[in-house]
């Protein structure tokens, strides 16, 4: 052999080799493999004894373990993912306590894609056990019982948790209100948002609360008037014809008006009664 | 002046040493990966590099002290010149404690370099420098320092693989001595407890000096537990290195 090849040859080997090495990986990554649901998670013990076995390197574990949880549950592939999401989150939590991304995280998948919103309100309600000073917790909780539970009184038990810690930011006290109205509280709902309206300190607040009165005014009255129509009905085996009728008869003795001073609007096909304007067109 | 010369050579010798620099590039890559590894996460990506950056510091530092001093002593004895200084007018305690504190400012400059790196990768992240990390990385010394009495207690008496083994597991003891507490309260028996809470008081308390909780979550550290953080720091490591005086006295080189 020429002197000087052998180095070449050397070089040449290597590169082979390599290439070799990551072909050969890849086509093994290709092969099916037979696995046990879950595997990659049932054998990661519990915060508390991985707390004692990360030798002070808690937060680490828990960055790492919130990383691959990303990872893993962003993986569609693996069916039966959300079998330890609670595990998972918990784990995370007893590890890093103060660690707030991973609850919110955890509550965005139970609810979004496990479609698991009571998963959702427990890792919340972890999250905000051991951070009583974070108001997110309890406002992400009410939004997930009001938009996804449609369970408005939880709603508004979160959000007054929300309200009552510093810093929780003021649009929650109408998103309380909100709560109140949709579970059918119309008084307290009235009285809340009258608040609001008087404390409001822009134009726009103002506004949104004016809206949110003309709407519990006008859902007050339109049940007030829609039984004085079942009333009528009862009575004359008919619907009024219009909502005079109900005065002549003397079921109402005046008519109400809507915030704006109009009167509500009445169908004599159906016997409905609403309201003369949309509260978001006014 | 004796171990000052000492401490000097020891440095010399140690910056000669290429797993310090096989360590300390480690040490670099973790925290420059830590950047890398914020992006994986949904969230705040800060906190990732700076847990990622100060255990890199933390681990990397740890393994610098016991792989280097666990060889301190135990070279001068394989390759013999410890007879030719031992036959100078030397103490053996001036001898160790030269060996000690030239180690000790290796680790220094190294952690120093890792702390620096650290707060530039913190700074290119949140265009901020954040000053109280320093805080962590001062107590990861701290904790280096009173490694490395250890490393060199063992390095007296026992061989540098032994030594290690030896050291890593006071490491490790010293992270997870705080656990005895719970089995304090939990021990059913009055001696037991009292047995209990003796070894509490012995085992190292490494866990005194990891301030990392508090400095990524911007958590109030009480002022007084710097100064008893330091002070038991330091008289551990001065009773370490008392032992390893003693240990070191007895030793026959003949």
């Amino acid at each position: 052999m020429r002197r000087g090849a052998a180095p070449i040859l050397l070089v040449l080997y290597l590169f082979a080799a390599a290439a070799g090495t990551m072909a050969l990986k890849v086509a093994t990554d290709r092969i099916p493999r037979a696995r046990v649901p879950g595997s990659s998670i049932i054998y990661l013990p519990s915060g508390k004894y991985l707390k004692v076995a990360t030798f002070g390197y808690n937060l680490l574990a828990a960055d790492l373990i919130y990383l691959w949880s990303i990872q893993y549950y962003s993986n569609y592939e693996i069916k039966d993912r959300f079998a330890y999401l609670e595990r998972i989150f918990t784990i995370i939590s007893e590890l890093d306590p103060r660690y707030t991304d991973p609850y919110e995280v955890g509550a965005l998948i139970a609810v979004a894609e496990a479609q698991d919103p009571e998963l959702a309100l427990k890792i919340l309600d972890m999250g905000l056990a051991k951070n009583p000073e974070q108001w997110v917790f309890p406002f992400e909780a009410g939004h997930i019982a009001q938009m996804t539970l449609k369970d408005f009184e939880r709603a508004q038990r979160y959000y007054e948790k929300c309200l009552a810690i510093p810093g929780a930011p003021v649009f929650v006290s109408r998103l309380r209100a909100n709560a109140m109205f949709k579970r059918g509280d119309l008084q307290t709902a009235w009285q809340t948002w009258l608040e609001i309206y008087d404390t409001a300190t822009d134009d726009e607040v103002r506004k949104v609360a004016s809206n949110h009165l003309y709407q519990v005014k006008a859902a007050i009255d339109s049940g007030d008037l829609a039984e004085a129509v079942k009333a009528f009905q009862t009575r004359y085996d008919r619907l009024p014809a219009s909502l005079e009728d109900l005065l002549r008869t003397g079921i109402r003795s005046a008519l109400p008006k809507d915030l704006d001073g109009q009167d509500y609007v009445y169908d004599p096909a159906t016997g409905a009664v609403k309201a003369p304007t949309i509260p978001w067109k006014r | 002046m004796k171990v000052g010369a000492i401490a000097l050579n020891t440095f010399k010798e140690a910056k000669r040493d290429r797993i310090l620099y096989l360590l300390f590039f480690f040490a670099a890559g973790a925290i420059i990966f830590a950047r890398i590894l914020a992006m994986l996460t949904v969230g705040d990506r800060l906190k990732i590099v700076k847990d990622v950056g100060l255990a890199a510091i933390s681990i990397f530092g740890i393994l610098m002290a016991i792989l280097m001093g666990t060889g301190l002593v135990y070279k001068e004895i394989d390759k013999k010149t410890i007879y030719t200084l031992l036959a100078k007018p030397i103490h053996r305690a001036q001898f160790l404690l030269g060996k000690f504190l030239g180690l000790v400012l290796t680790l220094f400059i190294m952690t120093g370099l890792m702390g620096l790196i650290f707060l530039g990768i913190v700074f290119a992240h949140s265009l901020r420098f954040e000053g109280r990390l320093l805080i962590a990385v001062l107590f990861i010394f701290l904790e280096l320092i009173l490694i490395t009495a250890v490393a060199i207690l063992f390095s007296s008496f026992s061989t540098p693989i032994l030594s290690s083994i030896f050291s890593l597991s006071f490491a490790l003891i010293g992270h997870l001595s705080w656990g005895l507490e719970t089995l304090i309260k939990k021990l059913p028996s009055p001696a037991a407890r009292a047995a209990a809470r003796g070894l509490y008081a012995i085992l190292p308390d490494l866990e005194n000096f990891n301030f990392r909780t508090e400095v990524v979550y911007g958590l109030p550290i009480p002022p007084a537990i710097y100064l008893h953080a330091t002070a038991y720091g330091l008289v551990y490591t001065a009773f370490i290195l008392g032992l390893a005086v003693l240990v070191f006295r007895r030793r026959d080189f003949i």
